[in-house]
């Protein structure tokens, strides 16, 4: 999607269709902001997915939006695989708010994350296509006065006989026809682009600096807007005096919104300079006060006195201590961090006459018209949204704040705002992985099978956040705000007391088979705004679950690598990637630098175990390889699913060795790339990635990397100078 | 008014000399493929060539280029042939979410127009400057190191 044909499909969907030839249904139904891009009326639109234009070119509306994971190439093949077009012809664009579009693996909802795309959309993105094929072959039939079951499709022709024809000459008489419901799919060994490295439809454009993300949107007349936020979380604007700033260069306006105070100038360097002039007085009687310090004090004492909730229970787990003939006891701690993605929020809004349009990239565009219809106090049909390429997402575009903060702006100053975050407003005003302590208790008995397990976990849940941006979404207009915030209230307060987040405690028991085993929760809630964050849970979770595994085995002395596979034997896929990265581990040792460390992790349906080289220099570990064995059912593009193993290492490898978010005073500590700094080129290791080919359903990858190469990274600095790191970031004290 | 040739052709701006290069180009010049990341030179996304050197444009301040030639990714192609650093990075699929690549790209392309034969050492010490939150370095390196292979394949056949 470039700037151009941005432009364009806006300019045209906005007009609506004019010109000659026949209008085309979409066969679209539930309530709708929009209607997806509609182009010609001579196209032929079968669905909210795929359109095929007289020239017989193929347009792609993609459902779920792209953020890197490579989600637009692989729903592309699924569609292609079935209408019979190879893939890489599509012209894939991304739709705004319709239930169309909604996640099949989501309830409907229409966002994007959870390593959930393959997963949802194999069998009806493949049914939809298969359609729509066998939809034009019908018309084909029709058209050439030949028996369908004479005819075949080759890569966007239909073929009779000796004969091939553009699946564009059938697009008339296909469009008088009705669409069939079920039409028969391939079998799999009829597959020519599902399990081929189809090559990414999207690095062309992001290799010219083409791809338009939403901070390349500009609209004529558009003024740039920055802001000061709270330092302090929960903190509110006490005064300030704009009266010297309005008058600074090209500054258009001084206002204060809910979040705090805005300069809105005609570029952005102006409004940078006049808002670094800009003192606000703070009101920080309702603001956080705390240290990291005082933090992690207090989830001590949550740890050590504090009785959880129970989340999962099996056996007698007290009976099995006394029956063991190893135990162990270990704390992890895993720190806040921020997503990060190298484009900070941003969002250009435009409101006239009651209406909103918005132009950004979301992990979910319904999540941007909810929230500025709440800001606005405007009903969501009058709010439409442009979805664009996303500069990255890790779970942090699942939120919206930032377009409700343009969307307030723009109200406030009749101008089309562009609302740019700074990277300073990213690390300390976003929202964070949440931190956590936990305790890890295991049990050993004479035969080598663990049979006790005991976790318990402190910190604060995602879920009650969460809430707050995603109940407008499903929410009625009518609700008030008042009842959306006191219903987020309640989950908040039951989080606390009765029940638990399952993403708080996800990871703390699987995989291993656990006769006896209690996994406990304490909620203590520092009021810092929380949210997914590439692999949630799993991302401190593995860390300690696997780096417990391999304390066990120090302690009784037995190969850790022997210990999970005989201990996973009622789960054999995660049994069969410990194996096969056993195996290849064996080659590794005449290969390594340094040491290895193994660990393994299934999460998002997908099982993965890795070995990590590392070396010890000084105070530096250093990451030499990392081999990575994953099974994510049938490999929809192999490569894509390399590309995300090394991505999701590397962020995981950021975090293992890196990052940390501290709090002082109620404030991140942190502010940009010089103090929280990301894992650079020279420092990360060569990936060797093995996928395990077979049959079973496609589950996700854009997370499951992650989990396993901080305790691999771990286990390997053990194995390498004898000291069991227990805190993320790895650091020798 | 400040002058300065931008891809090739020379262009005149109003914007105050103190504005960064970065964002002349982007808003004034509406070339949008170099990229705000960090605005303090700390992330790479907004390299640009200033007379043929990679440079930081975010916090280069637009009146310290009065008469120099300014290269942009959307500048780098060679009579209108991508540049070879950008074929590399098509074959290899290197882009996840692609912010960052403009800046890699324009970052590795100056390496190979300093260094054409550079080690894996050279290429990992030049672009260590240049972030990717996605990860994709193992295959910016496979990618700049093809591009080496390509040119000088190219260059054994002219
Ligand atoms: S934006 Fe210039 S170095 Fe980050
Ligand atoms: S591709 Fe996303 S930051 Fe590099």
């Amino acid at each position: 999607m470039t700037l151009q044909n941005l432009s364009r499909r806006s300019f045209l969907a906005g007009i609506g269709i004019t010109g000659g030839g026949l209008v085309v249904g979409l066969g679209l139904q539930g309530c709708s902001a929009e209607a997806p891009p509609t182009f010609t009326t001579t196209d032929f639109a079968p669905d909210a997915f795929l359109q095929i234009t007289p020239q017989n070119e193929f347009r792609f509306i993609c459902a779920r939006d792209e953020m890197g994971q490579g989600v637009s190439s692989g729903l592309a093949t699924l569609f292609g695989e079935e209408l019979d077009v190879d893939p890489t012809r599509f012209d894939v664009s991304f739709p705004g708010v319709h239930s169309a579009y909604g996640h099949p693996a989501f309830s409907g909802i229409q966002s994007t994350g959870g390593s959930a795309a393959m997963r949802g959309h194999y069998l009806p993105a493949r049914q939809a296509a298969a359609n729509v094929r066998d939809l034009i072959l019908e018309a084909a039939a029709q058209d050439l006065n030949v028996e369908k079951s004479k005819l075949s499709t080759d890569n966007g022709e239909v073929i009779a006989g000796e004969q091939r024809y553009p699946y564009a000459q059938f697009i008339t008489t296909a469009q008088s026809l009705p669409i069939p419901e079920a039409a028969p799919m391939k079998a799999p060994e009829a597959f020519r682009y599902i399990g081929q490295d189809v090559p990414r439809l999207d690095a062309a454009e992001k290799s010219t600096g083409e791809a338009v993300y939403g901070i390349d949107f500009d609209i004529p007349g558009m003024k740039y807007a920055l802001m000061k936020r709270s330092p302090m979380f929960g903190g509110s604007v006490n005064t300030f005096v704009p009266d010297d700033i309005q008058r600074m260069p090209g500054v258009v306006d001084v206002v204060e919104i809910s979040n705090g105070v805005a300069v809105v100038a005609d570029t952005f360097w102006q409004a940078k300079k006049a808002l670094d002039q800009l003192n606000i007085e703070w009101d920080t009687a309702e603001a956080a006060k705390f240290s990291t310090a005082d933090l992690r004090a207090d989830y001590q004492t949550a740890l050590d006195e504090q009785t959880g909730s129970t989340t999962d229970e099996e056996g007698d787990l007290a009976l099995a201590f006394r029956n063991g003939d190893t135990q162990i006891e270990v704390d992890f701690w895993a720190p806040y961090l921020a997503h990060a993605p190298l484009e900070p929020m941003n969002a250009v809004v435009k409101v006239e006459n009651g209406e909103a349009e918005v132009w950004t990239g979301l992990q979910g565009p319904p999540f941007a018209q909810a929230s500025v219809a709440r800001a606005l106090n405007i009903d969501k049909a009058k709010v439409r949204v442009h979805n664009t390429y996303l500069g990255g997402g890790f779970g942090r575009r699942l939120l919206a704040t930032h377009v409700a903060e343009a969307a307030e702006i723009a109200a406030a100053t009749g101008h089309i705002i562009k609302l740019i975050w700074t990277r300073e407003d990213d690390i300390q005003n976003g929202v964070f992985r949440p931190a956590s302590l936990m305790r890890m208790k295991a049990s050993l008995d004479s035969e080598g099978t663990i049979n006790g397990w005991m976790a318990k976990r402190v910190g604060g849940n995602i879920l009650p956040d969460r809430m707050v941006g995603a109940l407008p979404v499903v929410a009625p207009d009518f609700v008030p705000d008042g009842v959306l915030n006191s219903v987020v209230g309640l989950a908040d307060t039951a989080m606390s007391n009765w029940i638990v987040d399952g993403s708080s405690v996800e990871g703390l028991a699987g995989d291993y088979d656990l006769p006896n085993r209690v996994i406990e929760h304490v909620t203590v809630n520092h009021g810092l705004p929380l949210s997914y964050w590439r692999s949630v849970g799993h991302s401190y979770t593995a860390f300690a679950k696997e780096s417990a595994i391999d304390v066990l085995a120090e302690a009784a002395a037995v190969d850790p690598v022997e210990l999970r596979l005989n201990n996973t034997r009622s789960n054999p896929r995660q049994h069969n990637v410990i194996k096969v990265a056993s195996e290849r581990m064996k080659s590794m040792e005449a290969e390594k630098v340094g040491s290895l460390g193994f660990a393994a992790h299934s999460s998002f349906h997908s099982y993965v175990a890795q070995v990590a080289d590392v070396s010890v220099q000084g105070s530096d570990i250093v990451v030499n390889k990392v081999l990575c064995v994953v099974d994510c059912g049938r490999a929809i593009n192999p490569d894509v699913i390399r590309a995300q193993m090394e991505g999701a290492i590397m962020f995981g490898l950021t975090a293992a060795l890196h990052g940390d978010l501290d709090i002082a005073d109620g404030r991140v500590v942190q502010s940009n790339f010089h103090d929280y700094p990301l894992l650079r080129m020279n420092e990360h290791p060569d990936v060797e990635v093995i996928i395990i080919d077979n049959d079973e359903d496609p589950t996700g990858v854009g997370e499951v990397g992650l989990p396993p190469i901080a305790p691999a990274v771990a286990n390997a600095v053990f194995a390498e100078t004898g000291q069991r790191l227990t805190s993320l970031p790895l650091r020798f004290s | 008014m400040i002058r300065f040739e931008l891809n090739g052709q020379t262009v005149t701006t109003e914007d105050s000399p103190d504005t960064p290069l970065l964002w002349v180009v982007r808003d004034t010049f509406k070339l949008k493929g170099s990229k705000y990341g960090c605005g303090a030179g700390l992330c790479g996304a907004c390299t640009m060539h200033v007379d043929g050197e990679s440079t930081r444009t975010c916090i280069l301040p637009v009146g310290s280029v009065e008469g120099k030639s300014i290269t942009t990714i959307e500048g780098l192609r060679q009579d209108g042939e991508l540049h070879p650093v950008q074929q590399a990075w098509i074959s290899h699929s290197v882009p996840q979410c692609g912010y960052c690549q403009s800046g890699q790209i324009m970052t590795a392309a100056a390496l190979l127009e300093h260094n054409p034969d550079p080690t894996p050492d050279d290429v990992e010490a030049a672009l260590a400057g240049n972030l990717c939150r996605c990860g994709c370095y193992p295959r910016i390196k496979a990618a700049v190191l093809a591009a080496v292979d390509a040119t000088d394949a190219m260059e054994g056949t002219s």
